[in-house]
């Protein structure tokens, strides 16, 4: 038990836990405050919120006398899988680079290449079958060539890695190269994507006008008969949304923990991402580690939303300018419960999105609404943000017995070293420090 | 023109008071990347305390009389009451990255996050919709200053000053001009000011020479704060009819690229808050921009693409950065925890 | 012990202890008003800490202060301010971005109404500045003046809060030789005005030239205080440096062999200063031999090994590593040119403290065909040839090869680094401070290692701050003094006190040092 405690892997798995705990306990709190200072909601209704806080993945809706009633609906579960998937990309998205010492904030900007990308690719390249082909043979447009639409799903598909490895490498460029803080760097980025994807589809003729009242929407990728294979999984959970994306998502996510852990690309990421200095004094290439881990983490939030627009039954409302995917920002909640572990992100991702199921269940059963699960999540980050502080308060006797166990060292200068390298490599803080 | 350049200032007193606020928690030592966060928040309460206020009998009688000063008086109190509750949620920061020597960067976000979560379910438990709105009127009917407010007819002629600067303006943006102004002195030519800035600067030689870093932080955040949340809210009031919708449209990141656009000193961050009002406004209103009064829409006509003008101040905030990243001077302690040990 | 009534300070049996080392043990020092009062001692000799005490950054466990013959207690350096004790640090407490002015008047500002006040004050630190000869621009920003007049607001900055007892934290080594010629005419100024002085220093022109007494510290104990006019820089080095060598390493006759390391007229430009921080050095490593760079720190060694290795870039010269030109070559080149390199700060440089020992054991071979296979990272075989590593090299740590680097002892995280760097079994070895902050085991271990490693033919390049070290190591001294090579010797024909001399500059060599390397 005491090894157990020790484990680094289990102090992170227990500090998340407690983060979580924290969160929903927050969130209730938050429901049982409004529940009693509003008129009209009461002590029950608090108490029916905090059950849908806790349970709403297995809410079933109310029965006749008007209570709530829980039970497994498949459709529900494969519901919260398919909206688990850009999450987990993203939040892999995000994990990546924080490998590396970047804070990757540029995933909803990435996200959105993505999705430009892919949509054009999946709308643009004629596959002869769909609703889009007779609308346009009935204009008198027949193509010339019709291409199998799994071709142009996988290029689609490509395409949206690719523009989002593009647009990851920008600040990752602008870091290393110029020493641009990267956090700025990727909300302009983020701003320019929004911009740059309402004016392509504006101009675009891809706009959904087959459908009345519909032409802020960009076509569903089923119009041209483009769509994410389901792999099975709707015979799991019959009634839901739930495509193979998830099954892709999943085996991004062990990809990206094999190169991570088991490759010398990974082990330079993360050397870059440990200690910069300790890695340009081995001669690893901190500059160009950067670029490829933006490049990287760009192209999995670039999956994203690739993914999330190729299921076919989702459509794009492509006048972003004003506002940023959110889904592109849930990647950092993400990646920060699943202390940047790939394989956690899956597990984290799941998560979220239960709790976004959580939250439309609020809304649909309860005076409640399903901003309340947001609450949750950033007190969830407020609490990572010192995580450190919880991890060293689990293992607390533990440390102690440790640093018995060490030869004693003069103290001023070891502390002041470690102290030193713990922070990611600084803009020019180097010369500062000496 | 007159519109032109009023519009450019409705875009631009938002950012410069919020680049303020950056200026204030940077130079203290804390980077605030909270402060679209704390705008949306500011703005919700802003917009939340007018529409309870206006369900008082008090505020009709007032609209009644005409009683415009009293009217504007109680938006200025809105305002306060915004820039209190920002400074009071920025303690969530401070507390963070001060006492806890959390990750500033990180603290922010969930900051960002916190904001338009809480702000949303309030507004739809209130609301029962997604935008919070006053509970009656608009900008025009009675906190808008207009020439008939003034005294003047409709009809009458003013002059290109009076008219641009008199006419259909809000109190809120020379109110901001002012605290801008106020506190840009504060910070260069008092004891406080100097103070503060040592700390984002050398917070060891800080306290060597018995300055309480702690506190100065603190107090760079809480201002700073109450700055974001006083932006949020005339941003609110000026572009948004006064209404609140957990968003603000990336301002706050906004106000950060431009406080470090201009190197995080007080002019030059009102220069670059103008010039990025001003394509707000370009962008806001190209369709209809009739420079030289002659009834031709010149932007239109030269046939650009609206988005261009949407994307130019990103883009140019990137390559500023990009020419200016090798002279550009953030304070020098900014993110890093102050620890009394490390001296 | 009944006190003379013209002592300023005194501190009294001062003992401070840090986990396992006693920085001060029982040390006495008594400062008379109106006199410069020289610290003297090497390189962790305990100067630091006692005035660190007496500044209030420290709590000593036993003895006494007394300023004026009261007992006081210094708690923090506002407790100092108050008592009129100032200090300038070595590395300067001020802000780069402000102007003169602010930073003197800094926490001690006059204001109107919480406005700044600054035209008594500008005043009053002219009249300060005319008075004592310490000539600043008012109005410049920090990082825009000179080093000389940084130091100068220093002072100021103590004049202002009308300090009495002024401690000068090895005021001369960032200067130039006029700048130190100027402040020594500052510091006796000062004097004639009645304050008192504490002067840190090891360098023994300056202690003669300015100093009326000297205290010297030797391992954190009082080796005694003689009057300055009285006593010789021989007399002092002795009391410096002077022991028996305490180590002795068991090692045969070296027998150079060819050059392996060529350095010509090297200069580094210095990061910090607008001069040079190595200056023309030129020297020769030869296979089978240990050259050893002595000096005191700050002396342009750190800069010298950032230039061999490739970390920073030399402005002049070139750089000949078995035969290649590797003066602009990149890191991973000079490792495959033959360098092997034991850095001087093991957390920054040596280790990534956060991962493991086996994954630390292959820092720079991890892309060797033995460690990787298609991009794959060999486990087996890293971990096999991490043991073989710990087994032989006798790295201890509390779970073998996955042991987290931040959790063991700083002498085992040194002996990794040493194994490692050994084990490449490359022709040159630059060690950097191989032995600091370890305990006497692992000294030995460290040292026996290198003398095998010249045995096997190796030519090892040592850049050491201890003077045990140097004597019994190397082959051949070299001994560096600002930026420059001022001396050469063989271990076996010089003394330590001859070596203090050299590297406190109070000699130098004016032949060029470096004429065997050119035969």
């Amino acid at each position: 038990m005491k090894n157990f405690l020790h484990k680094e892997g289990t102090r992170s798995v227990l500090a998340s836990l407690i983060s979580i705990l924290i969160g929903l306990v927050a969130g209730s709190i938050l429901i049982l405050v409004v529940g009693l200072t509003t008129k009209g909601l009461g002590l029950k209704s608090a108490w029916e919120g905090i059950q849908l806080v806790f349970f709403g993945l297995f809410s079933t809706g109310r029965n006749a006398s008007g209570a709530l009633t829980f039970g497994f609906n498949p459709s529900i579960v494969g519901n919260m899988l398919f909206r688990a998937t850009p999450v987990i990309l993203t939040g892999l998205s995000v994990a990546v680079a924080f490998k590396t010492g970047l804070f990757n904030i540029g995933a909803p900007g990435q996200y959105l290449a993505g999705t430009t990308v892919t949509l054009l690719i999946a709308l643009s390249i004629p596959t002869g079958v769909g609703d889009l082909a007779a609308y346009q043979a009935a204009q008198g447009i027949v193509p010339a060539v019709t291409y199998p639409t799994w071709f142009v799903w996988t290029l689609a598909f490509l395409g949206g890695l690719l523009a989002g490895a593009l647009w990851g490498a920008i600040p990752g460029l602008l870091k290393s190269l110029l020493n641009i803080n990267e956090v700025i760097a990727c909300i302009m980025t983020n701003w320019i994507a929004a911009n740059l994807a309402t004016w392509v589809f504006d101009v675009s003729n891809l706009k959904n006008v087959i459908e009345n009242t519909k032409t802020s929407y960009i076509y569903k990728t089923t119009v041209n008969g483009v769509a994410t294979s389901k792999m099975g999984l709707d015979q799991l959970f019959p009634g839901s949304q739930v495509n193979g994306s998830i099954l892709i998502a999943i085996a991004l996510a062990v990809v990206v923990y094999v190169i991570l852990s088991k490759t010398t690309f990974g082990y330079q990421l993360k050397a870059c991402g440990s200690n910069r200095y300790a890695a340009r004094y081995a001669g690893i290439k901190d500059k160009r580690n950067i670029v490829l881990s933006m490049a990287i983490a760009g192209s999995l939030a670039g999956a994203a939303g690739s993914l999330y627009y190729l299921s076919g039954n989702t459509e794009f409302f492509w006048s972003t300018y004003q506002q940023l995917p959110a889904v592109g920002f849930n990647g950092i909640p993400v990646a920060l419960l699943a202390s940047n572990h790939p394989i956690g992100v899956i597990f984290a991702g799941m998560f979220m999105s239960m709790l976004d199921i959580a939250g439309l269940q609020l809304t649909n059963l309860t005076a409640y609404n399903e901003y309340i699960t947001d609450v949750i999540i950033a007190v969830i980050v407020y609490l990572a943000a010192f995580s450190l502080v919880i991890r060293m308060w689990l293992s607390g006797s533990g440390k102690r017995r440790h640093r018995r166990e060490e030869k004693i060292i003069p103290a001023t200068q070891e502390t002041n070293n470690s102290e030193n390298i713990d922070r990611p490599a600084g803009d020019g803080k180097e010369a500062a420090e000496k | 023109m007159s519109f032109l350049i009023r519009q450019t200032l409705i875009y631009a007193v938002p950012l410069m008071i919020v680049a303020l606020a950056g200026i204030f928690a940077e130079r203290s030592g804390i980077i605030n990347l909270a402060l679209e966060g704390i705008m949306i928040f500011g703005a919700f309460i802003g917009v939340l305390f007018v529409r309870l206020v206006q369900q008082w009998g008090w505020f009709d009688a007032a609209m009644a009389a005409k009683n415009w000063p009293a009217l504007q008086g109680f938006m200025v109190l809105a305002m306060a009451v915004a820039a209190l509750f920002g400074a009071l949620f920025s303690l969530l920061l401070a507390f963070a990255a001060i006492n806890l020597k959390a990750d500033q960067t990180i603290g922010g976000t969930a900051l960002n996050l916190m904001a338009p979560a809480l702000v949303l379910f309030f507004i739809r438990l209130i609301a029962n919709q997604n935008t919070l709105q006053m509970y009656t009127g608009d900008s025009a009917s009675w906190f808008m200053i207009k020439k008939t407010m003034l005294g003047y007819a409709k009809t009458d002629k003013l002059g290109f000053f009076a008219e641009t600067f008199l006419n259909k303006v809000y109190l809120a943006t020379y109110l901001c001009i002012i605290i801008y102004v106020i506190l840009a002195v504060i910070l260069y030519k008092t004891r406080f000011g100097l103070r503060l800035r040592s700390c984002g600067e050398n917070p060891q030689a800080a306290d060597s020479l018995g300055i309480n870093v702690v506190k100065m932080r603190y107090a760079g955040v809480t201002i700073s704060g109450a700055l974001a949340g006083l932006g949020g809210f005339v941003y609110a009031m000026t572009t948004a009819n006064c209404s609140a919708n957990g968003d603000v449209a990336g301002f706050g990141f906004l106000a950060l690229a431009v406080m470090i656009f201009g190197n995080w000193k007080p002019l030059n961050v009102a220069g670059a808050a103008l010039l990025f009002g001003l394509f707000k406004c370009v962008a806001a209103s190209y369709a209809s921009l009739d420079l030289n009064g002659d009834g031709r829409f010149l932007l239109k006509e030269i046939g650009v693409n609206i988005n261009f003008y949407r994307i130019l101040p990103y883009l140019i905030t990137l390559v500023v950065l990009a020419f200016t990243s090798k002279s550009s001077r953030a304070p020098k302690a900014e993110g890093i925890p102050y620890d009394k040990g490390s001296r | 012990m009944d006190n003379a009534p013209n002592y300023v300070i005194e501190m009294l049996h001062i003992t401070k202890e840090f986990p396992g080392i006693k920085a001060n043990d029982d040390v006495t020092l008594q400062l008379k008003k109106g006199e410069i009062h020289a610290l003297l001692g090497e390189n962790g000799a305990g100067k630091s800490t006692l005035m660190s005490v007496l500044f209030g950054l420290y709590q000593p466990e036993e003895g006494i202060i007394k300023k004026d013959g009261v007992e006081v207690q210094i708690n923090d350096p506002n407790d100092a301010t108050a008592l009129h004790i100032g200090m300038v640090h070595q590395h300067f407490k001020l802000i780069d971005v402000f102007t003169v002015l602010d930073n003197i008047i800094l926490g001690a500002e006059d204001t109107k109404m919480g406005f700044l006040q600054k035209k008594a004050a500008r005043k009053k630190v002219q009249e300060l500045s005319e008075r004592y000869g310490l000539k600043v621009d008012l109005d410049a920003k920090i990082e825009d003046i000179t080093v000389g007049m940084q130091q100068r607001v220093e002072i100021l900055k103590m004049l202002y809060r009308d300090n009495e007892v002024l401690i000068f934290d090895e005021p001369t080594a960032v200067l130039t030789p006029q700048e130190i010629e100027e402040l020594m005419e500052i510091m006796r100024g000062l004097t004639r005005e009645g304050k008192s002085i504490l002067f840190i220093s090891h360098k023994l022109n300056e202690i003669m030239e300015v100093s009326d007494r000297v205290t010297v510290l030797r391992k954190g104990r009082y080796v005694g205080t003689v009057e300055t006019a009285s006593t010789t820089k021989e007399e002092l080095s002795r009391m410096m440096v002077g022991r028996p060598v305490q180590l002795v390493v068991d090692k045969d006759e070296a027998h150079p062999g060819k050059p392996v390391l060529e350095v010509e007229h090297l200069h580094v430009p210095s990061k910090l200063y607008k001069r040079d921080a190595v200056s023309d050095v030129s020297f020769t490593v030869r296979a089978g031999e240990i050259l050893c760079i002595a000096g005191i720190d700050g002396n342009g060694q750190t800069d010298l090994v950032y230039a061999l290795t490739g970390l920073e870039k030399p402005s002049h010269g070139k750089i000949t590593l078995e035969g290649h030109d590797i003066t602009h070559a990149s890191i991973r080149k000079h490792s495959e040119a033959g360098m092997s390199h034991i850095p001087e700060d093991r957390h920054k440089h040596g280790l990534i403290l956060d991962f493991t020992l086996e994954q630390n054991m292959v820092l720079q071979r991890f892309e060797e065909k033995q460690f990787q296979n298609h991009g794959f990272i060999r486990f087996d075989e890293t971990r096999k040839y991490a043991e073989k590593l710990i087994e032989q090299y006798d790295v201890r740590s509390g779970q073998g090869p996955i042991t987290k680097c931040r959790s063991m002892s700083g002498g085992n995280q040194q002996k990794a680094i040493v194994a490692r760097e050994i084990d490449r079994d490359l022709p040159l070895i630059v060690a950097v401070q191989p032995t600091r902050g370890l305990d006497v085991g692992a000294i030995e271990y460290i040292h026996g290692q290198l003398v095998k490693q010249r045995d096997e033919g190796k030519a090892v390049l040592l850049v050491s701050l201890e003077l045990d070290e140097v004597m019994n190591l190397s082959d051949r001294i070299l001994v560096m003094y600002e930026g420059q090579i001022v001396g050469e010797f063989n271990p076996k024909e010089v003394t330590v006190e001859e070596l203090g001399l050299y590297m406190a500059g109070a000699k130098r060599q004016t032949a060029e040092p470096k004429k065997e390397a050119e035969a």
